[in-house]
């Protein structure tokens, strides 16, 4: 199964959602996958903080389904964010959890999940999260996520997906600086809020 | 730390407009996390460590609703890595409010490492702050904090110490 295919499928659902996702070459796979979710899509730069920021923009948000599209590797740096989110019950947040079990951006050595014996979803599920899932095929991912995106709980699925990348794709060439703008414009347009507003004096 | 020094900090978050507070609990501080937890104009999350804290802030700031991660000043250590990422990296803020352990006064030696750290780590990241020792100054500092964060986008820190945590 590959990632790219699992963001197409899943990029086809989304319409008024919001979208954390990770580093790594899964950043350029989203912005090609998903273009009409750019502007809903914080693009960031940290292991261990993508789940932990989409609950918080859930918690901040609740009438809003936030997507959270984390990683192997960026999951294991912070197992504390599923007993978070398990105690909170949070009933707006689908976490999507790509696992290639590779660091796949410095070249692919393997990450805790690679041995075969590491199972987020039964981690995840120890931690409180009921409704935590591995897909590994296209259609039980695409299944999951109609389910996550409908859930009143959070909801977990794992999707183990190959080493590969998409080729051929169009790099984005925005920095963290300019994703932040553009998606916190983007939240205050779509809410009727400010996020950043004036200066007392120009 | 005495009921006016939590019924200050609980003023000067209302009066930022805070409305969800991180936390992982420590004693300097022990009855404020309770009468967070009680006030019903703030939402608490306790958390595992001090950088999921300050990620889910980071969050919470995103959503235009304002956060403030509660904790000993030793959690800045275990939120280095956010903190760098979010604030140097994207331009997303987090206001601390951490009790100063491990200043003249200390006398647990498990504290000094958080003493000798806290500014040092606060400068290495650029972070301004106040460290308030008079319960009258923390509503204030706790405004300014906010203010500047919203003005900068970058982190900002009130350290509680001396006699209003002891």
């Amino acid at each position: 199964m590959k990632r790219y295919d699992c963001m197409k499928a899943l990029a086809a659902r989304l319409d008024n959602e919001l979208v954390i996702l990770s580093l790594g070459a899964s950043v350029d796979e989203w912005y090609n996958a998903a273009p009409h979710m750019r502007a809903a899509s914080l693009f960031q730069q940290q292991l261990g903080c993508v789940t932990p920021e989409a609950f918080g923009l859930a918690v901040g948000l609740p009438h809003r389904r936030i997507v959270s599209l984390d990683t192997d590797g960026g999951m294991m740096f912070n197992l504390g964010i599923l007993a978070t989110v398990g105690n909170e019950q949070p009933k707006n947040l689908f976490i999507v959890v790509w696992d290639n079990e590779m660091y796949q951006s410095i070249g692919g050595p393997p990450t805790h999940t690679a041995s075969g014996r590491v199972d987020i979803a039964a981690i995840a599920r120890g931690a409180g999260i009921d409704a935590a899932h591995t897909a590994r095929t296209i259609d039980e991912f695409d299944a999951h996520c109609a389910a996550g995106l409908a859930a009143d709980t959070p909801y977990l699925v794992v999707a183990k997906v190959s080493g590969t990348v998409q080729p051929d794709i169009k790099r984005k060439h925005s920095d963290g600086r300019e994703d932040k703008y553009i998606f916190v414009r983007h939240v205050e347009a779509s809410e009727g809020i400010t996020i950043m507003g004036p200066s007392e004096h120009n | 730390m005495q009921q006016s020094a939590v019924d200050a900090v609980l003023r000067g978050l209302k009066k930022a407009g805070v409305t969800v507070a991180c936390y992982l609990p420590d004693s300097l501080f022990k009855p404020l996390y309770p009468a967070l937890d009680a006030d019903p104009d703030i939402r608490t999350i306790r958390v595992t460590n001090e950088g999921e804290g300050a990620a889910i802030c980071g969050g919470v700031f995103l959503s235009g609703k304002r956060a403030v991660l509660v904790m000993e000043n030793s959690g800045l250590r275990a939120s280095v890595e956010p903190l760098a990422r979010m604030g140097l990296g994207a331009g997303i803020p987090v206001v601390m409010l951490m009790s100063y352990r491990g200043e003249l006064g200390e006398n647990n030696w498990w504290a000094i490492p958080h003493g000798i750290t806290m500014e040092p780590v606060l400068n290495a990241l650029r972070i301004p702050y106040r460290v308030v020792r008079e319960e009258e100054e923390i509503e204030r500092a706790i405004t300014d904090a906010y203010d500047w964060s919203y003005a900068s986008y970058y982190h900002s820190a009130i350290a509680l110490g001396g006699s209003v945590v002891r």
